[in-house]
């Protein structure tokens, strides 16, 4: 569009017209007083604390909702617009308690620094004010309301951004009140960003309550890594802790919203479960010792136990998702370095002979631009928030979504179509859509789809993304244990193929895209998990793992782990019984926040982040203790001085030389009940188990076995029992012949059905 | 629970919007929903509201507390409805209020012994030049005086 020229303080600026006058002086760096705008919310245009003098206009205008048109001639530094943005001020102060001495947001309080700059320093208003009754909205928030200034930002980020309107402004004049609908407060998974976008003091971090004034912490700049997007963070610190993590402003990546789960989970850091001195087992007994004895030990035990009898390849290493792209890299390059390919960080597939591989071949911003998304086997709200918040944009400018999903879920935009059906019968219905698209393109079916019938649902799913121009199939976690769970994910690929569409690969989370750009899969000697624990192995490294909740055959896990003949190397952040029970070494090692690592997100990017604190005690970061260890082992290479280096070396040789099934094979039908396994999303790594305020919230004690009656029935449960340790609901939600479990607790047996 | 009647009423205005903007409705809606509950709305009754319109509770609890048509406590049988707005204050409801108050041997909010009568206070109902008022039912009342007010409000059955 044509750019054209208005006059802002006597300076000519250039801008697209229809532009709201205040996102040209943002731009300008020309500062405009604000409450209500937000640059990633509706305008609102209620505060009129930008008002600002137009020429030509009788009275002043208020900046965020004034379109701009050429010739315009607008004076932000007048009297005229001093003097209303006085008299705004002080009206906004008329309610406002003005106690910022005991107010948290005293310091980076909006509503503090715009008065200093635009108020006066005395009121006509000698009146009572007015004092709101708070209500708790929850774990995650603290409310003062008698100091909101009515901005309604959190009510529109309720409705706008995160989907489900929780606040709202009820009551009307001096009466009116920010504040949640009946007793359920704030439960959304989104819900902290209320605390950034407020303005004030009314809503604030509650487990950082009383904590510190903003001046006394620094704050570094980090990579969240619990999901596949990599929010970029500020990780706030005082004396070496961490204190509050905001979120950091990158549009290609989580643009300025960040997910509860990125935004709390560093409480788990002072947890007082916390591993702070390497360990070693002696006849039975845990020795506390420092790192050489501990790390002496560690390498006598692989010399003697396989470096010795030359059967280098009786070494298995493991690795939690959430591991760094360093600690994979390095671990793995110790393990192929000693002579062993058995590498591998799946430890939650049942069958890993039944998987496929499916890119992801489309970015973050590039979701929102799609005109139709078909969702495979994923609750997206949960597990990859972020993504899901490009998915409900995307649906709001008029995307049609249909989902296949195993369980109804609460989905915060429209949905064109929900088909629920067991993972059993995915398979059936994507073979079934593939046939469809196929006979539309007049390609031969192959054998395998002769026989399949087509369903009305499969067809219109198919007729959806054979007419949409800019389609994406995305799949989620919930098939990776279905008994075709390949099948499904090679048909997949098959029918975006065939529709041009691009696929988004959502089926393992954390870090687990830099797992396999640095190799940390079984070589083609080398075995994977679930053959290790089947193989009697002579010695084991173990980076962050929590076996009774990682391991899908989590009983087999502790079994072979605990075999008398083994050695077990352990690095955990965390104490762990079951862990302590089987290893021979516990190496206490740094947690997120507390290491320079990267982060690879969906979008390809490599995000770097350097510690923000040290690790508490004795721990170290993980890579460095590897690098020790392999100089400690004589092996060649790891001359490493800080982490870039390795980064570097990674992407100059990134292995994948991976296997994957290829074959799509439908002859499976069998009438079997279906487990999907989901950690809950508040569970799903050690930091976030330990994080007290995100367990006490709604979606942290998701804890339960969801079925329908009939299921129930023939697996001989009711609603007040419990179906592998975790309680049953019954519901119709489920699809027949499905039991559908987000556990928050580990149980015996990890999912195994 | 929203009876079957009100239901059906509430449909004929769901009916005069577009499809997708059944929530257009609530008003109506939550008057028929109160009329059918006493006269006053429960929280409850307004997130039936909103479910039956397809919008969060939040929502419509935004809509039936910003207007002065809808009660969220018991009120009586007539609720006298008394301007304390701007025009009203200053010719003297402040005073005629609590005369009222008084007369009936409630506050405003409450509801007489008996059941039959309750005072609210509401905001300018348009009818400033009769100042000072209030409004029983559909009937609006002009130019109080104290003992229009106890004529009026001995006559209420
Ligand atoms: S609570 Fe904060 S964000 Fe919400 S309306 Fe009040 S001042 Fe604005
Ligand atoms: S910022 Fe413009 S009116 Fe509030
Ligand atoms: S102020 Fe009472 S009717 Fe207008």
């Amino acid at each position: 569009m044509a750019k054209i020229e208005i006059e802002i303080d006597g300076k000519m600026v250039r801008a697209k017209p229809g532009e709201m006058l205040i996102s040209v002086t943002d731009r300008e760096g020309i500062s405009v007083p604000r409450f209500c705008y937000h640059k990633k919310l509706s305008v609102a245009a209620s505060c009129r604390m930008c008002l600002v003098d137009v020429e030509g206009a009788p009275k002043p205008q208020p900046a965020c909702s004034t379109p701009i048109s050429e010739g315009m001639k607008i004076h932000t530094q007048n009297e005229k617009s001093k003097s209303s943005q006085k008299a705004v001020m002080e009206f906004l102060l008329i309610n406002h308690p003005l106690d910022c001495p005991i107010c948290d947001q005293g310091g980076e309080c909006e509503l503090q620094d715009v008065a200093v700059e635009y108020g006066s320093d005395v009121s006509c208003f000698s009146e009572g004010k007015r004092i709101v009754a708070d209500n708790d909205i929850g774990p995650l928030i603290q409310t003062d309301m008698t100091r909101c200034i009515h901005c309604t930002r959190c009510v529109r980020f309720g409705a706008e951004i995160a989907g489900i309107m929780e606040m709202g402004g009820t009551g009307r004049g001096d009466h009116l009140k920010i504040e949640p609908f009946l007793t359920e407060g704030v439960t959304s998974e989104l819900s902290g960003n209320m605390i950034d976008v407020c303005p004030v003091g009314a809503l604030t971090s509650k487990p950082f309550r009383y904590e510190l004034r903003s001046w006394q912490m620094n704050s570094t700049s980090t990579i969240a890594r619990h999901d596949l997007v990599g929010s970029n963070i500020n990780a706030q610190t005082y004396k070496g802790n961490v204190k509050r993590v905001v979120s950091g402003d990158n549009d290609a990546v989580n643009e300025t919203w960040i997910s509860d789960r990125d935004r709390f989970s560093y409480e788990g850091l002072s947890h007082e479960n916390r591993l702070l001195e390497p360990q070693i087992k002696i006849e039975g007994q845990w020795k506390e010792v420092g790192w050489h004895v501990a790390l002496d030990y560690a390498v006598k035990g692989l010399t003697s136990n396989i470096l010795n009898n030359h059967q280098s390849d009786q070494l298995g290493v493991m690795a939690s998702k959430t591991s760094t792209v360093e600690e994979f890299y390095l671990l793995q390059k110790i393990a192929r370095e000693i002579g062993s390919e058995n590498i591998d960080y799946r430890l939650n597939i049942k069958n890993l002979d039944n998987t496929a591989k499916l890119e992801s071949n489309i970015k973050l911003g590039g979701l929102e631009g799609v005109d139709h998304a078909l969702i495979v086997g994923s609750n997206p709200r949960l597990e990859q928030p972020m993504i899901n918040h490009r998915l409900r944009k995307a649906s709001l400018n008029g995307t049609s979504v249909d989902v296949i999903n195993s369980m109804k879920f609460d989905f915060n935009y429209q949905l064109n179509s929900e088909n629920i059906i067991a993972p059993n019968q995915i398979a059936s219905t994507l073979a079934g859509v593939l046939s469809s698209v196929l006979a539309s393109v007049s390609i031969e079916l192959p054998d395998y789809l002769q026989s399949i019938k087509v369903s009305k649902e499969s067809a219109s799913i198919a007729e959806k993304l054979n007419n949409s121009d800019n389609s994406v199939i995305v799949l989620g976690e919930h098939v990776v244990n279905a008994e075709n769970s390949a099948t499904i994910v090679n048909l997949i690929a098959q029918i975006a193929k065939h529709t041009n569409s691009t696929t988004l690969n959502l089926s393992t989370t954390a870090n687990s895209l830099a797992a396999e750009l640095t190799g940390f899969v079984p070589g083609s000697k080398g075995m994977n998990v679930n053959a290790m624990l089947e193989s009697d192995l002579k010695a084991y490294i173990l980076l962050d793992i929590y076996p009774e909740y990682d391991f899908h055959h989590a009983d087999k896990a502790i079994d072979a782990l605990n075999d008398k003949d083994n050695f077990v190397i352990s690095l955990n952040g965390f104490k762990n019984d079951i862990v302590s029970e089987y290893s021979d070494v516990i190496l206490p090692i740094a947690a997120f926040y507390e290491t320079s690592g990267t982060h690879i997100n969906i979008n390809g990017d490599m995000q770097s982040f350097a510690a923000s604190v040290v690790a508490p005690g004795e721990s170290k970061p993980a890579w460095k203790v590897f690098k020790v260890l392999a100089d400690l082992l004589k092996l060649p290479g790891f001359n490493y001085v800080d982490s870039t280096q390795i980064t570097e070396e990674v992407s100059h040789q990134a292995h994948n030389n991976h296997l994957h099934n290829e074959n799509i094979d439908l002859s499976i039908t069998s009438d079997n009940i279906n487990i999907i396994w989901q950690q809950s999303p508040y569970s799903i790594d050690a930091l976030l188990r330990h994080s007290g305020s995100l367990q006490q919230t709604k979606i942290g004690k998701l804890n339960f076995a969801y079925m329908n009656a009939s299921v129930a029935k023939d697996l001989g449960v009711s609603a007040d029992s419990k179906y592998l340790g975790v309680p049953v609901v019954i519901t119709d939600a489920v699809a027949d012949r499905c039991v559908f479990v987000n556990a928050n607790k580990a149980t015996q047996t990890g999912g195994e059905s | 629970m929203i009876s079957d009647q009100a239901k059906k009423q509430i449909d004929a205005w769901v009916a005069k919007y577009p499809e997708d903007r059944k929530s257009s409705a609530v008003m109506e809606a939550l008057k028929i929903v109160q009329a059918e509950n006493d006269n006053s709305l429960s929280a409850e009754s307004i997130q039936d509201v909103a479910d039956y319109l397809g919008m969060p509770g939040i929502a419509a609890a935004e809509v039936a507390t910003f207007y002065e048509n809808y009660n969220h406590k018991p009120v009586g049988k007539h609720v006298i409805r008394f301007c304390h707005n701007i025009s009203c204050m200053l010719n003297g409801s402040d005073d005629l209020i609590s005369h009222l108050e008084d007369k009936l041997g409630v506050k405003t909010g409450e509801v007489t012994k008996d059941g039959l009568i309750s005072v609210k206070k509401v905001e300018c109902l348009g009818a400033c030049v009769g100042a000072p008022m209030f409004q029983i039912g559909d009937q609006y009342y002009e130019n109080l005086t104290a003992e229009k007010i106890d004529e009026i409000v001995d006559g209420l059955k």
